[in-house]
């Protein structure tokens, strides 16, 4: 063999092989197909954008970042296959989670394998309990917050007097109502809970439920439905054809983009709240949202939604964290955001708490034209 | 004799397996789970081969295992030991009932009556929170089996890897009894020739609960080591992926074959780990090879070949 061709495939080797070992790898595993599938989608374009706007600006401690991209197929038993093979590819973060079951079987096999794993979306109070992973963090708010909001808007904002539920009959429904009457006794709310109607997930029709509702006339009625593309938009047009005359309280995120495609202006005047509107205050004051907003539009055509802005948080969140302790270590890095604030990203000054939940800032909002999703945001 | 050192070479080299194919962490998890998965169908397969009824309820089972494995264990502290054999003794009294129940029906109404009792079974999982409701439960610790004064205890994919071969290897011995049993024989019987078997006085009925019963502890098993290696237990036990996975993993090498439904279950593993399409075409796929075998080689892929063999000869 000549020298020059030696030298040649030195180089090659020299300029190739270090350079891709280098990357950093960021892996996301969230349901790509079947029903959530669309979901999991955005939320993974949604740290793809994220990750390039890093590497556009130069990397990250010097280096590219590499997206991994998995489907757990909205199934725990995938999931966890999913999360090996992130071990196997030596990932440096998992950014994962559209569904509870799917986090808390992962979570053990990542945390074994001593990966850093962030949870974007998935809400189970478990995932933080700390047994499957002593460093967890989550973005999305916890279901204990949510009702905080929901239960202080409706003693303090609306001053109710008489209160009644509706409630989905599950762990979801129950545990959210429980949490908010738990919420009432902290704010030793002067009213009291009259009525509570409960009805299935499945069901799409609650004209029973809506004419006891009516009799009871209560000043609010706090609603969870999480059936966001039939169950939630019948109910609000039956709501609205029963004509009662209490307030509709929506529990946090059930106002999906669906429910105002289907039921239209029949959501008129419902209050609810959320945590992240990329148009409204304060988050339309923010210039990394506002940027985001932009690239996300530029690249997908659309606007990002809360679950979008989840994920893309969450790499901005370990980003922030692994600039400044120039580390990828799991322990070093979730200890530089568990109980501590990062500053910089789409949800501006991110505080954690010291189990690893960020903060939210809830918007309270209401519903000014349900045809076009317009909003008001609440003061 | 020289069948006999066959096997035990096989044994010992199936056991070196991960190690041969390079001993990551990925290759323990995947056989750990290929094994578990098996011994998950052998239950099936039971019924499916020596009764010739389809069961819809065997999740029910393996749910069985699972969610004893992972309630005992983190609420009470009991080791492997226990829950194993509590497993074997709630998944029996399950299928006892449930036997009892179908005692009459057959084919279509069978399936339906099992597929039912896996629907309400999935119902109380997901709503009943003192079992773990709709989150499931977590923290399950690693697998400790007491053997006197030593503890084997199973935390990582590595541990428990010849937990999940011995479990199997039990399993293949089991059934390999079972089919030269009186009970195997005369299921077959039953099945095959109902007038003999009336003739010969064998009540089938009897037959029939016995080797449901007898199905159900396998799958419950696989259920209960399932708990400890996932180490989260969640009402996703009862999802048709593992329904489709057990009815595949049976027919797609063919029935009555011994190794059948390990390979099975290896070819389904192994296409959906590492020639995945993507989580549509993977149950399209695997929906269709059900729907193809049963319908056009109702014998599996032994059948194919065995048709192809005979055409050549």
């Amino acid at each position: 063999m000549s020298k020059s061709i030696k030298l040649a495939i030195a180089l090659l080797l020299g300029l190739s092989a270090p350079a891709m070992a280098q990357d950093i790898k960021v892996g996301t595993i969230f349901p790509l197909s079947g029903g959530a599938g669309p979901d999991g989608q955005s939320v993974t374009n949604a740290v793809k954008l994220a990750i390039q706007e890093i590497n556009d600006k130069g990397g990250l401690l010097g280096r590219k970042i590499a997206l991994v991209s998995k489907d757990d197929e909205s199934t725990p038993a995938v999931g966890v296959s999913r999360a090996n093979e992130m071990i196997a590819e030596k990932v440096d973060v998992v950014i994962e989670g559209w569904n509870s079951p799917v986090t808390l079987a992962m979570q053990p096999i990542l945390a074994r394998a001593g990966i850093l794993d962030i949870t974007a979306v998935s809400k189970s109070d478990l995932i933080l309990a700390g047994e499957t992973n002593p460093l967890a963090i989550r973005i999305n708010s916890s279901n204990g917050f949510d009702a905080g909001v929901i239960a202080k808007y409706v003693a303090e904002t609306l001053k109710a007097k008489k209160v009644a539920f509706l409630t989905q009959n599950d762990v979801y429904g129950n545990g959210f109502q429980a949490a908010v009457e738990a919420e009432f006794k902290k704010l030793n709310f002067a009213g009291e809970v009259t009525t509570t109607e409960k009805f299935a997930f499945k069901d799409t029709d609650f004209r029973v439920q809506l004419t006891n509702l009516k009799t009871a006339n209560p000043d609010a009625i706090i609603v969870t439905n999480s059936s966001n593309s039939s169950g939630l938009p019948a109910m609000v047009e039956q709501y609205r054809q029963a004509d009662l005359k209490s307030a509709f309280v929506g529990a946090v995120g059930i106002m999906l983009p669906t429910v105002f495609k289907v039921a239209g202006v029949a959501n008129d005047g419902i209050v609810s709240a959320d945590i992240y509107f990329w148009d409204l205050p304060p988050f339309n004051a923010i210039p990394e949202s506002n940027s985001f907003v932009t690239a996300f539009k530029k690249a997908y055509g659309v606007e990002p939604d809360k679950s979008a802005a989840l994920g893309a948080a969450a790499l901005q969140v370990w980003a922030r964290a692994v600039e400044a302790t120039k580390s990828l270590d799991r322990k070093t890095v979730a200890e530089a955001i568990r109980g501590k604030t990062i500053k910089g990203t789409l949800f501006g000054d991110a505080q954690f708490l010291p189990n690893g939940q960020l903060q939210p800032r809830y918007v309270v909002f209401k519903v000014v034209d349900g045809k076009t999703a317009k909003l008001e945001a609440l003061k | 004799m020289l069948r006999a050192a066959a096997v035990a070479a096989l044994v010992v080299l199936a056991f070196f397996l991960p190690r041969l194919l390079g001993g990551t962490s990925v290759v323990y998890s995947t056989l750990t789970t290929i094994a578990i998965f098996a011994v998950m169908c052998y239950g099936v397969d039971v019924v499916l081969s020596y009764l010739g009824e389809v069961s819809l309820g065997h999740t029910l089972f393996w749910a069985i295992g699972g969610y004893t494995a992972a309630n005992l264990s983190v609420k009470y502290g009991l080791n492997g030991w226990s829950t194993a054999f509590a497993t074997i003794v709630l998944s029996i009294a399950a299928a006892a009932f449930l036997g009892a129940v179908t005692l009459r029906t057959r084919e279509f109404v069978f399936s339906l009556v099992t597929y039912a009792a896996a629907v309400v079974a999935y119902e109380i999982a997901f709503n009943w929170e003192a079992i773990g409701g709709s989150d499931g439960i977590v923290g399950i610790s690693a697998l400790k089996l007491p053997f006197g004064v030593a503890t084997y205890t199973g935390a990582t994919q590595e541990e428990l890897w010849p937990i999940a071969f011995a479990l199997l290897l039990a399993t293949l011995a089991f059934i390999e009894r079972f089919r030269r049993s009186k009970l195997g024989t005369t299921a077959l019987m039953v099945q095959m020739n109902p007038p003999l078997a009336a003739s010969l006085g064998v009540d089938p009925r009897k037959v029939r609960l016995a080797v449901f019963v007898i199905s159900a502890p396998i799958t419950g098993l696989a259920g209960w080591l399932y708990a400890y290696q996932r180490a989260y237990v969640g009402p996703d036990m009862f999802e048709t992926y593992f329904l489709v996975m057990m009815l595949t993993a049976v027919v797609l090498v063919g029935r009555r074959v011994l190794i059948g439904p390990l390979i099975g279950t290896a070819i389904l593993i192994v296409q959906q780990n590492l020639l995945s399409l993507g989580g549509d075409w993977n149950k399209i796929i695997l929906g269709s090879v059900l729907a193809l075998v049963l319908i056009f080689w109702p014998a599996g892929l032994i059948g194919l070949f065995r048709r192809f063999v005979k055409s050549n000869a």
